[in-house]
């Protein structure tokens, strides 16, 4: 046996072991907050709706130890257990769980996230981001954090190309309609220009009324609806009975009687679920909104 | 010596109730446990007990003691202060000057800690402060000092205040529920960094105004009576303007606002066992303490899965049993 032999078998007897010991790598989240690969995470409690929605997306269910008392899609999420809300879990049940990862959301208050530190929970914080494709990064730094960084690209893969799909179908689109969007109930709550859904409207070539308001969120008033005569209002609920009792409101409003959204009908129904986590059904959302807004163009697709 | 007495009954029931609630605020909770529990880690603590018991039920429990002490200590001075029943931290503009610099911090996202304290406190802080230095100074006029103006700019600051943060929230609605929590108040996150200051503010103001008891005694006579008989009237009145904005802000910067303690404690307080400021200050914030200890107990366990703020606790529980209180007493 020569020396290079040796030297070749002692080589390989190191990575093995240093592959035995778990190879470490830090990474940060999106806080800034330094977070240590070490072992796959086996008990991980959810913070937000879309969070839980990624993970099982990811085939991570069994993992799965907690989620929010929001996070009812998919329907195995709801047999999971209540840690609390967004803002208030419950923090004696969080420890409970004995997580090895906690995955919070912009949502949650950055007071909480420290105090779940503090307990030595080990937690990933990540941000929404203002574009819709900045949930595909949502979905890989999970992949990442969870070990399962092949099936987060390929989900990414697959969505973007229902999203390419549906993005070069927008492409031919001559004519941009002018968009009310309502949130919230009722009450004219709207999204202004550093919203997600402003991005999400303007990216399903549609032009949202209220889009140079410098906020996310606002409440609209109704004069400001008629001088800028929208063609489409969209109505996000919770579910078809609030959206009926809604577009009741809008067709029975006088005032806004001259507005063409009004006059033609055109008062449309999106589910608030889908269209405000940022999750993978988002692009299913957005897919329905362009087909709302450009009925012709998706004639004969599915 | 009957008021002896009645003071060393009540002393006894308030200790009693101490202990039963600290009881209670370990051994409840979402996660199940019992006295057994409570003694086996105890002598032998594991890692997820230790969390629960330690850095999650007993800081809570401790903080809001301190807090309940401390808002109805700053009740009951400002209560003699202004020989007006009406008083409170609330009242003075204290704790809406410091909700609106909570609220601006949150506003603005500064989300960084200064000496253990988020800085979205040391804004409440400074804010509770400002509002009521302003409110002195607008009160004085020539040197003269009028408990009726002080009053009324008080209620007016404290409106602007209130105002000032509705339209912030109104503006930064995506921090709406966070906001909320603040204006309602909380013990969700007690920390033991936050029990530590808040303690050492209640015991300095405790012993500066258990020192100048006597002097509070004195001002019920008025003024110029005081005055006559050796009380160094504007220095007290400053001493305690200062001590019980102090109180109030640092309660406030730690668990946001928490109506009705500082209005009725002292009150329950002066009912059981008179108006001696010498004994009606280490009093009201005993029963104050053990007040809010209870509160957030039922908070915390009321909806299982669920916080409530705790300032809907002290006002379901509080005004009830102040009406009826008041009625007794006619």
């Amino acid at each position: 046996m020569n020396w290079y032999k040796v030297f070749a078998l002692l080589l390989t007897l190191l990575q093995l072991t240093a592959i035995a010991g778990g190879q470490e790598r830090i990474i940060t989240d999106d806080l800034g907050y330094p977070h240590v690969l070490k072992n796959p995470p086996q008990r991980i409690v959810s913070l937000a709706p879309n969070i839980t929605e990624i993970l099982f997306a990811l085939g991570l269910e069994k993992k799965i130890v907690g989620v929010t008392r929001y996070c009812d899609y998919p329907q195995q999420a709801q047999k999971k257990e209540r840690i609390g809300g967004m803002v208030d879990p419950d923090l004696e049940k969080v420890i409970s769980l004995q997580p090895d990862l906690v995955i919070a959301f912009r949502g949650n208050p950055l007071r909480l996230i420290r105090r779940l530190k503090e307990l030595q929970l080990s937690v990933f914080v990540l941000e929404q981001g203002t574009s819709l494709e900045s949930v595909f990064s949502l979905i890989e730094k999970i992949g990442l954090i969870t070990y399962k960084e092949k099936r987060a690209i390929s989900l990414v893969d697959d969505l973007n190309t229902d999203y390419k799909r549906v993005l070069k179908l927008l492409t031919s689109v001559k004519h941009v309609p002018k968009v009310y969007i309502n949130i919230h109930g009722k009450g004219l709550w709207t999204c202004g220009r550093d919203s997600f859904l402003n991005d999400l409207v303007k990216k399903a070539k549609g032009l949202n009324i209220a889009g140079e308001m410098p906020r996310s969120w606002l409440a609209y008033n109704l004069e400001e609806i008629i001088h800028q005569n929208p063609e489409y209002i969209i109505v996000i609920t919770q579910s078809q009975k609030d959206f009926a009792e809604i577009k009741e409101w809008f067709v029975q409003e006088a005032h806004l009687e001259s507005t063409q959204a009004v006059r033609e009908e055109n008062i449309h129904y999106l589910d608030e679920d889908l269209i405000t986590r940022p999750g993978p059904r988002i692009f299913r959302a957005f897919e329905q909104l362009s087909r709302i807004l450009h009925p012709t163009l998706f004639g004969n697709l599915r | 010596m009957k008021a002896h007495k009645k003071r060393l009954r009540l002393l006894s029931v308030l200790f009693l109730f101490l202990v039963v609630g600290f009881y209670l605020s370990m051994t409840k909770g979402s996660v199940e446990t019992s006295f057994a529990n409570l003694l086996d880690f105890l002598i032998h603590s594991d890692q997820t007990h230790a969390k629960i018991f330690i850095q999650l039920r007993l800081s809570r429990a401790l903080l809001a003691f301190l807090v309940g002490a401390s808002l109805s200590l700053s009740g009951a001075i400002l209560q003699g202060y202004f020989q007006n029943p009406m008083a409170g931290p609330f009242v003075v503009g204290v704790s809406s000057g410091s909700s609106f610099g909570a609220v601006l911090a949150l506003f603005l996202g500064l989300n960084f800690s200064l000496f253990g304290f988020s800085l979205q406190s040391v804004f409440a802080f400074a804010s509770g402060l400002a509002i009521v230095s302003l409110v002195y100074l607008l009160s004085q006029k020539k040197g003269i000092f009028k408990v009726e103006t002080l009053l009324l700019t008080g209620i007016a600051a404290g409106a602007l205040a209130s105002s000032l943060t509705s339209f912030l929230i109104f503006f930064k609605s995506e921090s709406f529920e966070q906001a909320v929590f603040w204006l309602l108040g909380s013990f969700q996150l007690a920390e033991w960094t936050q029990i530590r200051v808040v303690f050492l503010y209640l015991i300095f103001s405790f012993f500066l105004s258990q020192w100048y008891a006597k002097d509070m005694n004195l001002l019920i006579l008025g003024d110029e009576t005081a005055q006559s008989l050796g009380c160094p009237v504007s220095r007290v009145r400053k001493i305690f303007l200062a001590v019980s904005t102090l109180l109030a802000a640092s309660s406030v910067s730690v668990s946001g606002i928490i109506g009705f303690v500082g209005l009725i404690v002292p009150h329950w307080t002066r009912m059981l066992i008179g108006p001696d400021h010498r004994y009606l200050f280490a009093y009201s914030s005993l029963t104050g303490g053990i007040f809010l200890m209870y509160c957030d107990l039922l908070a915390r366990t009321f909806l299982p899965g669920s916080e409530l703020p705790i300032g809907i606790i002290t006002a379901i529980v509080g005004a009830p049993f102040f009406i009826y209180l008041l009625n007794q007493q006619k």
